[in-house]
């Protein structure tokens, strides 16, 4: 059975990545079973996606805890704990990064033995290059090696059917492109053994202590913890305040970002938060001096 | 405008420098549902309850992080405002027995989204009004159940395209005026505000809190993921939803309503419409005509009728 | 303390009189509403320090009673059947609060059809819901259950709400002869409210209620939350000793009635199981070995202590005044998951459904159900479940169904 999670954020399309991968290994003439996992309805927030695909029936359900591939639209989310992009990788497993990043860098940050590929993010950046479902999905296709051309083209006209004839043009030479680029590694990915039921570890059940009633309630008893979640975590794109041309207007910016992300120091300029800022860029666009502009986050330091 | 207002908030310099509402929410990028709880909760303070109707905004709190530096319930969809009911009691109840003190009180904020206000609230806040209950209740509105994914809600206005409204007329209903409904139960206050307009929200904030009985505030909230947008253009489309006409400021009060914000020359309802992707369909492939007619001659029957005094 | 005879509703009121009740959101519904209208009498004559609000729905007078707890005053309400149905979705979200309070059901069949005589579905409909639940069988009961559900609700080792319940018509409407114990002594039981760390107040911020994401979370508050209710059963246990030095009557956790040495034991919660006892000094009398157990507390399930009263036991015979669709008596299947595969239980549980909609279970029926079980015991073979419906009610159905479809009778001929 092929195993493979796609880890990205929301807007990125890796439900539909899931499905048009899901679907060309349908289409092929594999059973497959193919789910996204997501929360709320959120721009920005970190999903998961995932695609079985095997020759006979799949029983399996759920999280994927040992893929044969994992593939990660947005590289900000590999440090992440909460995001689970390195959970259960082994040393057969192939990662695929989307980053602007080469393979060395991440093979050495990642300290990972097993295969490690980037399919390159461009340096500019915008809402059209957030969505990478189908170049990802292209990629995994062609790393498996048992999905042709045809049927790749297939499933991206079945799954962005709705969309209109110039979207769905605009993915296929996406997709052909990544296909194409993916050519040198074609069937690098194989089938995973599912694990014989004796190898498994025994889980480390415990009995639950009873804890006392404020401990065990669904209630927070301090005030504005939301500070430890890093949303910067989610910019592509950071706002930088130039602070010659700024003129301390009232502080328009920090009055108009929704995340209380600006500050005002005690000269009356503006700070940006930016463990917080989540690149709205609303500043940017209100900015009455127009002294804030947006810079790509890749080409700066990661926080 | 109505006779001199006695306010802090003049200019912009005037509103809060502090940001009180704690950063790191999981909301989307440019929410303007969230600028305008920001904003009201800078004035309204940490000595609050936020009592929670589910939303998007039901998410600001998930274990173990919230942004609140005073308390909030969650409670349902639609009973929020009893929810309200029952904390103000209880604290009347302590406060009269002595086992509270006078500073340990709190402002009880209903926080509740369109699609429960609009819709399966009203059971609720209308018994809440009826009873005279001293709250404020602020309708976060950005007209769909957006939590969802904007499926349609009764706020949703007319020829909007939501995922339950696909077709080339887009949403077949019209806006339901809350407004009207809350005004009609004759409470303390009632408001439209919007965060792109901050003054004005500040003074309403700052009524509304200086008010006892029932203080109902509806704050139009632009939403990129919803109205299909680019985040930064939240305070631009504000700004152009009060600039066209198409959301009136105006507060209710003893029996009188009053506009703050009378637009002189109105720009056209399309200026609004095209920059967002849930109306395209009314400028391409074709321009929809009527469908912008109508929706313009609306608007403009109901500033004809604030200037008639009917309003 | 007075002796007085009042209805099982007045002593609901007097349950909450007595416990201090602060805060009462309520909502009026057929049975319980004079409980709301007692209540409401004793405040506005100044007998009741209480704040009695009417919600616009049983799903707001729930909110109202959780979020008033959660704020911190002790808090008092009142329904039934359709009523609790519609607060359904919060009868199930406040005890994840934490916040203790009492909740009275007037037990009412539930409709379709519409009735407004009692059974047992529309309490055990929030079974799972986290509300701990007390069955009374008789007035005096119901006022004695209120006192100790506050006692147990606010136990600093549970801190759950608790529902009691009382069958409507056969309780809430007649009255039995009821002890009205003095304020005093009840205070000597019940301690003042203490909101304990689940409150709101200014300096103190706290966030209830909250979202949670990822199932590893949400699966250690909602068992902690059945780990607490478990704990009930102990603290129960210590609650109605309590009780019995003070008041001097004493609530166990499941009644048994000259079961010690039965063989055969009838096994039924609510107001009819007096009519069981009844039956079974009849049957004592014509020389059969028969006996009662009653869970009062079925919520927490006292599994252990059901066992120890069953053990030993050659049949019991389950009514059930209640009826789960498509798969029968609740109690008769919660019972047997307590029983199966524990050494020396009784073999035979023979599973009976009477009392719908406050049908009467006469006492030749009793006896008949007596009978059935033991011959099931020396046959050695369960019985399939009985509806407990005569040949003669069903003669009377048929004509009314005759009125009811004459038309079309008519029509077909």
């Amino acid at each position: 059975m092929y195993r493979i999670r796609f880890h990205g954020r929301g807007g990125q399309g890796m439900k539909t990545a899931s499905r048009i991968l899901g679907s060309a290994f349908f289409l092929q003439g594999y059973e497959v079973q193919d789910a996204p996992r997501y929360g709320a309805e959120r721009r920005g927030a970190p999903i998961f996606a995932y695609v079985r695909a095997a020759r006979q029936t799949i029983q399996e359900r759920g999280i994927i805890l040992e893929p044969d591939l994992v593939i990660v639209a947005d590289d900000s989310l590999v440090p992440m704990p909460a995001a689970g992009v390195l959970q259960g990788i082994t040393a057969r497993t192939v990662l695929l990064i989307h980053s602007g990043e080469t393979p060395e860098t991440w093979r050495h940050r990642l300290n990972i033995a097993g295969p490690l590929l980037t399919l390159p993010a461009e340096a500019a950046a915008g809402a059209e290059q957030r969505f990478v479902g189908t170049a990802l999905a292209a990629a995994a296709a062609r790393l498996v090696g048992v999905i042709t051309h045809a049927a790749l083209e297939q499933a991206v006209q079945l799954e962005l059917a709705g969309l209109g004839r110039e979207i769905v043009s605009g993915n296929l030479n996406q997709a052909l492109a990544a296909y194409e680029l993916m050519a040198p590694q074609a069937g690098l990915v194989s089938e995973g053994e599912a694990r014989a039921a004796a190898a498994c570890q025994r889980p480390d059940w415990v009995e639950l202590p009873l804890d006392e009633a404020d401990a065990a309630a669904a209630a927070i008893h301090a005030g504005a913890t939301s500070v430890e979640v890093r949303t910067g975590l989610w910019r592509t794109l950071r706002p930088v305040i130039d602070y010659q041309r700024c003129n301390r207007c009232w502080w328009v910016c920090s009055e108009f970002c929704p995340d209380s992300a600006i500050r005002v120091n005690a000269e009356h300029f503006p700070e940006i938060d930016y463990d917080h800022c989540k690149g709205c860029l609303i500043c940017v666009a209100q900015c009455p001096a127009h002294a804030i502009s947006p810079v790509p986050e890749s080409s700066e330091a990661q926080p | 405008m109505s006779d001199e207002v006695i306010t802090v908030y003049k200019h912009m310099k005037d509103l809060p420098s502090s940001r009180l509402l704690g950063t790191g929410t999981p909301m989307c990028a440019g929410c303007g549902g969230l600028l305008a709880i920001h904003q009201a909760y800078d004035i309204l303070g940490e000595k609050t309850v936020f009592v929670n109707a589910a939303g998007c905004m039901t998410l600001l709190a998930v274990y173990p992080y919230t942004p609140f530096r005073g308390s909030w319930l969650y409670t349902s969809m639609a009973s929020a405002p009893a929810g309200a009911q029952g904390v103000r009691d209880a604290l009347d109840i302590q406060l009269a027995r002595g086992r509270i003190k006078a500073d340990e009180d709190l402002q009880v904020v209903v926080l509740s989204g369109d699609g429960a206000a609009y819709g399966m609230g009203l059971s609720s806040t209308s018994g809440a009004i009826e009873h005279g209950l001293d709250f404020i209740y602020l309708c976060y509105d950005n007209e769909g159940y957006a939590n969802t994914g904007q499926q349609s809600s009764p706020a949703t206005p007319h020829g909007a395209r939501t995922s339950t409204s696909t077709g080339a007329q887009g949403f077949g209903g019209h806006k339901k005026d809350l407004f009207a409904i809350w005004a009609a139960h004759r409470p303390a206050y009632v408001a439209t505000v919007i965060a792109t307009e901050p003054v004005d929200l500040a003074r309403k904030i700052e009524k509304a809190k200086g008010l006892k009985g029932s203080r109902l505030i509806i704050a139009l909230s632009p939403c990129p993921t919803g109205w299909d947008f680019d985040p930064q253009e939240t305070v631009e489309i504000g700004r152009l939803a009060v600039k066209t006409g198409m959301w009136a400021l105006k507060e209710y009060e003893n029996g009188k309503v009053t506009h703050t914000r009378v637009p002189p020359k109105r720009a056209p309802v399309e200026e609004y419409l095209e920059k967002q992707g849930r109306f395209a369909h009314l400028f391409q492939p074709r321009r929809n005509q009527a469908m912008l007619a109508e929706i313009q001659a609306r608007v403009d029957d109901y500033w004809a009728e604030v200037e008639a005094g009917n309003a | 303390m007075t002796r007085a005879l009042i209805t099982g509703n007045a002593a609901a009121a007097w349950g909450a009189r007595l416990a201090g009740a602060e805060y009462v959101p309520a909502f009026p519904i057929t049975p319980q509403t004079e409980i709301i209208e007692t209540l409401a009498g004793w405040i506005d004559a100044g007998e009741m320090e209480c704040r009695l609000v009417t919600l616009e729905s049983e799903h707001s007078m729930i909110t109202a009673a959780g979020a008033a707890a959660s704020t911190g005053v002790r808090v008092f309400s009142a329904t039934s059947s359709q009523g609790l149905l519609y607060a359904m979705e919060m009868i199930y979200a406040v005890p994840g609060y934490r916040a203790p309070f009492v909740l009275v059901n007037v037990s009412r069949g539930l409709q379709t059809p519409v009735t407004l005589e009692p059974d047992h579905n529309d309490v055990l409909a929030a079974r799972d819901s986290g509300f701990l639940q007390l069955h009374c069988a008789t007035c005096q009961e119901v006022l004695d259950s209120t006192l100790i559900a506050y006692r147990l609700a606010e136990d600093h080792r549970v801190r759950l709400p608790a529902l009691v319940n009382l069958d409507g018509f056969y309780l809430s409407f007649t009255r039995e002869p009821v002890e009205i114990p003095d304020r005093a002594a009840v205070d000597g039981f019940l301690p003042p409210y203490d909101p304990e760390t689940t409150r709101f107040h200014a300096g103190e911020p706290v966030s209830q209620g909250v979202v949670v994401l990822g199932g590893t979370y949400y699966s250690y508050f909602r068992y902690e939350q059945h780990l607490a209710a478990q704990r009930a059963l102990e603290v129960y246990d210590e609650v109605a000793v309590e009780f019995a030095q003070q008041f001097g009557r004493r609530y166990d956790a499941v009644e048994t009635y000259r079961s010690e040495d039965a063989e055969i034991v009838f096994f039924m919660i609510g107001s009819f199981s007096t009519k069981a006892k009844d039956a079974v000094d009849r049957l004592r009398e014509a020389g059969q070995a028969v006996g009662l157990v009653r869970p009062r507390l079925l919520r927490p399930y006292p599994a252990e202590t059901l066992r120890r009263a069953l053990e030993g036991k050659k049949g019991v015979a389950v009514i059930d005044q209640n009826l789960s669709m498509g798969m029968g008596g609740v109690l008769h299947g919660e019972l047997a998951g307590a029983l199966y595969g524990q050494a020396g239980m009784p073999p035979v549980l023979a599973s009976f459904i009477g009392g719908l909609g406050g049908r009467d279970i006469a006492a030749e029926e009793f006896y008949e159900m007596a009978a059935v079980t033991r011959m099931a015991c020396q046959e050695g073979s369960t019985p399939p479940p009985r509806l407990l419906y005569t040949a003669d009610e069903l003669r009377q159905m048929r004509k009314l169904q005759a009125v009811a479809h004459a038309e079309r009778m008519e029509g077909r001929k």
